[in-house]
């Protein structure tokens, strides 16, 4: 587990990456390149919060795997319908 | 509550929870609902006699037989018995003494049964669900159908539906623990046997896809009880019910066959006395199915109106998912001719289940092929069909129940009335199902056909009541052995080869004398006792030792009263939102901006119903507060194979599992908001955000996520006030996030946009809602913790709960992560 200086670092970076959302739409940015950003600023938190808050960093590679199978699995639901009326 | 009484007793079934005593509990409750599911099917068999129906039954109660017929075969009868028989012989199969997690075992048949009595008494209530067992979007709202009305018993027919989902998502999280970490020592996935092959792959495929099926039926409920939007709007409600039901629902038809594949694999094997051709091609041929079944779902939807380039795509997926079934029927073939067949009825059973499934398959392909569907969708060549393909599941489900009759009662039965049974089995199943091809053009779920059609209906009829009889038969032969049958030896089969025929019939209460084990190449069980081995032996890769074996055996609990109280409370609970809809309408009515089209809604509030409520949630709150306090040891293995799940905990790896899930169940809710949007045209969308709330939320619930973490390093230095405090500002987070959701709530109801305005509120109520009822439970678990903490000096000695918590509680910052820029920024 990591220590408590890493984990504060971490929480650090996370308000920073949400106000970094918070930027992108309320300053003028095009929308695209908005959405773009968030999309990006969402991975990365998320990435974050799931690798050093949940230690999925220390767990077996195989409990990643699962959790990215459940994504890829919401991906596929989205991605599918979506085009799928397009 | 560590002592079991005897099976004699009623109270031993009230408390156990054993896994072959829950095995026994999930079969016979569901050869129940078998019967009542029968029993709707011949009701309308009879009102079919003849075209323009025979009257027994009025056109709504027509509906309601078919649609109670669909939903409790599917749900309540097939799942369930095979999850009987998992019960039962899995951890048999892999020599594990129990599942993973006991209790929870219970109370994934407890939810089950009080979901099957929900559903029953859905009927009395008014009038049950009437629109088909698929549940399509419009039908399934009051909005269009005054005729379905929002009675109480259509609503308690979709809760109980999701109670039952409830108890599948707890169930497969125990299995696939169990699986995955209780193997024997020396028992390699690939060596495992194929029963539980069969069955490890449907728990996954169940966790992906009944959790798709919990969103759905959740939105779904919400439209029912709270008057929102998903359903009922002429802007792609039903494409959106489509999508989440058949991506569940494809998964399904293989969740419901897998097991009976299973059954036929294990019984060609001890019936021909031959291992299984290509063995290793079938495991390969399975999981492959296990993966194609999530993406050939839009083959439900060539008549729908998504694209022409998506429909082809879906018919390849879908010829490509036949491609393995080839394989393992070549394979059980194969296993036949190079095998000595002895005839006995479960063979007879399984060899039924493989005709009849070929004949299935192959009636299918033709509906795979947009052009053809376009002639064949919505007739009786679909109902014969899928009626091949299920109920061949049903044959080789039968084939188990005499396979493991003796194993279970320790009583052989007759051969020969197992023969007549299937006898009549047979012909009865091809009388009823096999004119409806020839009758294809009669319109499913309508009892109006054309009259050239009604000689077949009505050999169809008589093969109804034909294939009745053969289940009365099959009861009387269990009867008859259970009174008076010989007593069964260990094992009845000569060549049967997995590890359930080495013990005793029925199995003791421990299953094991020794600690089974296979690493010697065959089952053989150790002596594990402190003089015999110093406990810190190093075994095959994958293996995990622990240097405590002599705890191993000490005690083991097999009984808890708890939840089957939480059962209960929740039943109760359930029961009570079922009346939910008048007190709402009546609400919506007296605000500024009533939902339109409220006229339909003639019932009338019940005050019964908001009792019930409270009755069940201050039972749960009870039971689930005792269920916390227990102390119950599982039995534990220190020895086992645990690939690739090595190197965590059972708790952690089963807490991961579930949120697996739970992505899903989020994923789909999110998803439902990005189609419907889509659907809309992105940038029509309206929706005023309150953007400075949404952010405010960001930062609190990333703060709760840190004083979580602080919390586990707190109890990790033993530190108690540091967790103490830890916790509560984790506690006064959450509060003032909800503080901050009720102050937005007010705004926008002050506006008049309540969650009836529109779909876009529907869809921004729902979706934050159900994130708040995650912080919500977040907040009650936490609660319960700090109680732990105060009164026993809890998580200071084993700061792993703490950690769990922070897994959830991450996973619910996490949601919002994706809600913020969804809902307030985009
Ligand atoms: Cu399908």
């Amino acid at each position: 587990m990591a220590n408590l200086r890493t984990y504060t670092l971490i929480y650090i970076l996370l308000v920073a990456l949400a106000t970094g959302k918070f930027v992108f739409f309320e300053f003028n940015f095009a929308y695209a390149t908005a959405i773009g950003g968030t999309i990006l600023l969402a991975i990365t938190k998320i990435l974050l919060i799931a690798g050093y808050y949940q230690h999925l960093i220390e767990e077996p590679r195989a409990i990643s795997y699962m959790m990215a199978t459940a994504v890829f699995m919401v991906f596929l639901l989205v991605i599918a319908a979506g085009y799928s009326i397009q | 509550m560590s002592d079991l009484p005897p099976m004699t007793s009623v109270k031993r079934w009230l408390v156990t929870t054993n896994h072959k005593d829950v095995g026994i509990l999930y079969i016979t409750t569901a050869l129940f609902f078998l019967l009542l599911g029968g029993a709707m099917a011949l009701l309308f068999r009879v009102q079919l006699w003849e075209p323009g129906g025979l009257g027994i039954l009025e056109p709504v109660q027509f509906n309601q037989a078919v649609s109670t017929h669909g939903l409790l075969m599917v749900f309540w009868f097939l799942s369930p018995i095979a999850s009987g028989f998992a019960n039962y012989l899995v951890p048999l199969q892999i020599g594990a003494k129990d599942l993973a997690f006991p209790r929870l075992n219970a109370l994934s048949y407890w939810f089950y049964l009080f979901s099957g009595i929900l559903f029953v008494l859905s009927f009395f209530q008014g009038q049950t669900y009437a629109g088909g067992w698929t549940l399509y979007a419009p039908l399934n709202v009051p909005m269009y159908t005054p005729a379905m009305d929002a009675t109480a018993g259509n609503n308690a027919a979709i809760l109980a539906l999701t109670l039952f989902v409830m108890s599948i998502t707890i169930g497969s999280v125990n299995f696939l623990t169990t699986i995955h970490r209780s193997r024997a020592e020396g028992l390699g996935l690939w060596n495992m046997p194929i029963f539980t092959w069969s069955w490890l792959l449907t728990v996954w495929m169940m966790l992906f896809a009944f959790a798709a099926l919990l969103a759905a039926l959740l939105l779904l409920s919400i439209d029912r009880l709270f008057l929102t939007q998903y359903f009922m709007t002429d802007q792609g409600s039903s494409l959106l019910w489509a999508h989440l039901f058949w991506f569940f629902g494809h998964p399904e038809v293989y969740i419901v066959f897998f097991p009976a594949l299973g059954i036929m694999f294990e019984t060609f094997q001890t019936f021909t006395g031959r291992r299984l051709v290509g063995r290793k091609w079938v495991i390969i041929a399975m999981v492959l199915v296990a993966v194609q079944s999530f993406l050939v779902w839009m083959h439900h939807m060539f008549l729908t109106t998504i694209n022409l380039e998506i429909k082809t795509l879906y018919m390849a997926t879908t010829i490509g998912i036949s491609l393995p079934f080839d394989l393992m029927v070549f394979s059980l073939i194969y296993t036949m001719v190079k095998g000595r067949v002895r005839f006995t009825t479960p063979f007879l059973f399984s060899l039924g289940a493989l005709v009849l499934f070929i004949l299935g398959g192959i009636t299918g392909v033709f509906l795979g092929a947009v052009v053809l569907d376009y002639e064949f969708r919505g007739t009786y060549w679909v109902v014969a069909h899928f009626h091949y393909v299920m109920v061949s599941g049903v044959t080789a489900l039968v084939a188990g129940l005499y396979y493991w009759w003796p194993k279970i009662t320790g009583k052989m039965y007759s051969e020969a009335l197992g023969k007549l049974n299937f006898a009549v089995y047979f012909i009865g199943f091809n009388m009823l199902y096999f004119p409806m091809f020839l009758a294809w053009e009669t319109p499913r779920r309508v009892f109006h056909y054309g009259e050239s059609a009604q000689i077949y209906h009505q050999i169809a009829t008589v093969g109804a009541f034909v294939l009745g009889l053969s289940f009365l038969i099959m009861f009387f032969t269990f009867a008859k052995s259970w009174i008076s049958g010989p007593k069964a030896p260990d094992n009845p089969w000569e060549y049967s080869r997995t590890a359930e025929w080495a013990i005793p019939s029925p199995p003791p209460l421990e299953n094991w004398d020794g600690r089974p084990s296979y690493a010697s190449g065959r089952l053989e069980f150790v002596d594990d006792s402190p003089a015999a081995t110093d406990g810190g032996v190093a075994h095959g890769q994958g293996t995990t030792t622990e240097a405590s074996v002599e705890h191993e055996a000490e005690h083991a609990d097999h009984a808890s009263i708890w939840p089957f109280g939480i059962g209960v409370g929740t039943f109760v609970f359930f029961l009570g939102l079922s009346g939910l809809t008048p007190f709402v309408a009546n609400f919506a009515e007296g605000t500024a901006e009533p939902p339109e089209g409220l006229d339909g809604f003639a019932t009338q509030p019940d005050i019964m119903y908001p009792v019930l409520i409270a009755l069940g949630m201050a039972i749960m709150a009870v039971t689930l507060f005792q269920f916390g306090r227990e102390k119950f040891d599982a039995p534990v293995m220190n020895i086992a194979e645990r690939w690739p799940f090595g190197g965590i905990g059972n708790t952690k790896f089963g807490i991961w599992v579930f949120l697996a899930s739970d992505v899903i169940v989020f994923g789909a809710a999110i998803g439902a908001y990005i189609f419907m949007r889509l659907h809309m045209g992105w940038m029509d969308w309206e929706f005023d955000p309150i953007t400075m709330a949404g952010l405010v939320n960001t930062y609190i619930l990333l703060t709760s996520s840190f004083t979580v973490i602080i919390a586990l390093v707190m109890a990790e230095r033993k530190n108690k006030s540091g967790l103490l405090g830890a916790m509560g500002a984790t506690v006064l987070l959450a509060l003032a996030f909800m503080g901050v959701k009720a102050f937005e709530y007010t705004q926008k109801m002050g506006d008049g946009h309540y969650w009836w305005y529109s779909i876009e509120y529907s869809i921004y109520y729902v979706t934050t809602g159900l994130h708040a009822l995650h912080v919500i439970l977040g907040v009650l678990v936490a609660l319960f913790m700090i109680y732990r903490i105060i009164s026993i000096d809890a998580y200071l000695e084993d700061h792993r709960p703490v950690e769990f918590f922070g897994l959830y509680w991450h996973f619910v910052d996490i949601v919002w992560v994706l809600l913020f820029p969804l809902f307030y920024l985009m």
